[in-house]
């Protein structure tokens, strides 16, 4: 199957807020109560409620300038996702369409991901069972993995009323990402394509107008070595020291029952030299 | 979430049989139809088709009817005894008739063959009709730049099929299209497809809860119905037969409640 991605042009967007709203629609996601920020932005980062959040930036450029810079930011659903790196239960994977979801059954609320995100975009909600314990749960954007599935485009891409963001096929998208940033240049001299390399790209691919580190992302976004280091050495080399542990257990086992039974008949042998 | 009721082994079928269409079309020359088209033709309501000439190669009419029987019963081995029958009763006359009553969508000659020839009443219908559909998509191309203005009531301006299938494409425009002869036009958004009914206070829109990009629209004067499906929405562009056959459940819905997909003026004239 082929690769999707949502590219963004913050340049194209103008703020409405729309795409928060069809999140919350689409997912059934509870309002939550904000305080004033300062600025027309409503969450300071997402929430397990909020899984987009309308950036509202004032920035000095190079001239001098104000420039009001908006952003939607929402998971960037890494290829080489740190968040699933992490997770104990085996609960966040990847999906055909490249979208990192979170198994909500298997999830036991550990907070290992919300720790690693180098984009700090999961949280983690708590809930009370009917015995009145708490448990918590990891919830972020699914890139609405249940309407790729149907073959509909995520809901804030549907929604966005001046193109800022697409949905479509990731080589498709990234050429449109560059020509993009080759046409806006004269405009905004610092323009890129934020699709780090740090993290084996993302199914979320931004043409930012000014350097990453002015809407609050990393330059560079790694997985963390920890994690590298927890899943792809640690992790495997333990699996297998546990079935070798097992399999000696296994033999140890078998000739014990094998020499046990030969150090019964000496025994009984022995008995009889005693006699 | 679930977007169709059409079951996947059915829409895989369809999916097959669009695709024979296809391929059959491409066998056809350009000069298979010809347009002929009248001045007041389309302003009249008047289908094009009743003033186009096909040139029908009916060993070929008749090789695809047997290749979409060999679909079939690939598909369900119980057709093949009832499809064998079919063959046996076909010559250069049957076909030509066949043709010519699948173009004005003649059930009752189709139903009564049927019954002469002990044949299933779906069957005769069911495979002129598919045949027909490439000469009818090679006639719409044909007529496309043709279909400027559009009489209310007429159905499909080519085909005359009704008009009960519509799409929101860029731009919220409403794109009204004939999944017979896959021929398109513009309507404004608040208008009934039927009987030309713009006034908003009697067009309705019936919506169904988790279906994200379908709607009804229902016509209070005309009792009529056109399905409109926002497919902005769609990752890739679909075919609107396809589209037509996965939103079966908006055609029961909008009968069930007491609407149609021809309107009761087109009923009346």
């Amino acid at each position: 199957m082929a690769e999707f991605v949502k590219y963004i042009d913050v340049t194209k967007c103008d703020g409405c807020r729309a795409c928060m709203v069809a999140c919350k629609n689409w997912n059934d996601l509870p309002a939550e109560h904000t305080d004033f920020l300062g600025s027309v932005q409503s969450h300071t980062k997402t929430t397990a409620d909020t899984w987009n959040v309308l950036q509202y930036i004032e920035h000095e450029n190079s001239k001098g300038g104000l420039e009001y810079l908006f952003r939607h930011s929402s998971c960037f659903h890494c290829t080489d996702a740190a968040c699933q790196k992490v997770c104990p239960e085996s609960a966040i994977s990847y999906t055909d369409f490249g979208s990192v979801v979170i198994d909500q059954d298997k999830c036991v609320g550990c907070g290992y991901c919300v720790q690693n995100c180098p984009f700090e975009v999961i949280s983690l909600k708590e809930y009370k069972d009917k015995n009145g314990e708490t448990y918590r749960k990891s919830h972020k954007c699914t890139m609405c993995t249940d309407r790729l599935e149907e073959g509909l485009q995520p809901a804030c891409v549907t929604t966005c009323h001046t193109g800022a963001m697409e949905f479509g096929k990731k080589d498709e998208m990234i050429r449109k990402a560059e020509k993009r940033v080759s046409e806006i240049r004269g405009r905004f001299p610092n323009t890129m394509v934020y699709n780090p390399p740090g993290v084996g790209g993302t199914h979320t691919v931004y043409v930012l107008a000014e350097r990453p580190s002015v809407y609050g992302l990393p330059e560079n976004p790694k997985v963390p070595t920890s994690a590298v280091v927890w899943k792809d050495y640690a992790q495997p080399i333990g699996k297998m020291m546990l079935g070798a542990t097992t399999m000696a257990v296994v033999a140890g086992f078998v000739s014990n029952k094998l020499f046990n039974k030969g150090g019964h008949g000496h025994g009984e042998e022995g008995g009889e030299d005693y006699e | 979430m679930k977007m169709s009721v059409v079951s996947k082994e059915y829409q895989e079928l369809n999916k097959e049989i669009f695709a024979l269409q296809e391929g059959w079309k491409s066998m056809l020359a350009p000069e298979a139809v010809q347009v002929k088209i009248e001045s007041n033709t389309i302003v009249l309501g008047i289908p094009m088709v009743s003033f186009m000439s096909f040139d029908l190669n009916i060993p070929l009419y008749l090789q695809w009817i047997e290749e979409l029987q060999t679909l079939l019963v690939k598909n369900q081995e119980n057709l093949a005894g009832k499809m064998g029958s079919v063959n046996e009763v076909m010559n250069e006359e049957i076909t030509l008739r066949w043709f010519e009553e699948a173009i004005s969508v003649n059930q009752p000659y189709f139903a009564s063959f049927a019954s002469e020839n002990g044949i299933d009443e779906w069957i005769p219908q069911f495979l002129a009709e598919t045949a027909l559909r490439p000469y009818l998509q090679l006639a719409a191309e044909k007529a496309q730049p043709y279909i400027t203005a559009k009489k209310a009531g007429s159905g499909c301006p080519v085909c005359g099929e009704p008009a009960r299938f519509a799409q929101l494409e860029e731009e919220g425009k409403k794109v009204v299209h004939c999944p017979r002869c896959l021929a398109h036009w513009n309507e404004k958004r608040l208008t009934c497809s039927h009987c030309g009914n713009e006034n908003h206070e009697t067009i309705n829109f019936i919506t169904i809860e988790g279906d994200a990009t379908g709607q009804i629209q229902v016509c209070d004067e005309c009792h009529g119905y056109t399905k409109v499906i926002d497919s902005r929405q769609f990752i890739a562009k679909q075919s609107p037969a396809l589209l037509d056959l996965n939103t079966l459940h908006l055609d029961f819905v909008a009968q069930e409640n007491e609407y149609s997909p021809v309107g009761e003026k087109k009923l009346a004239n």
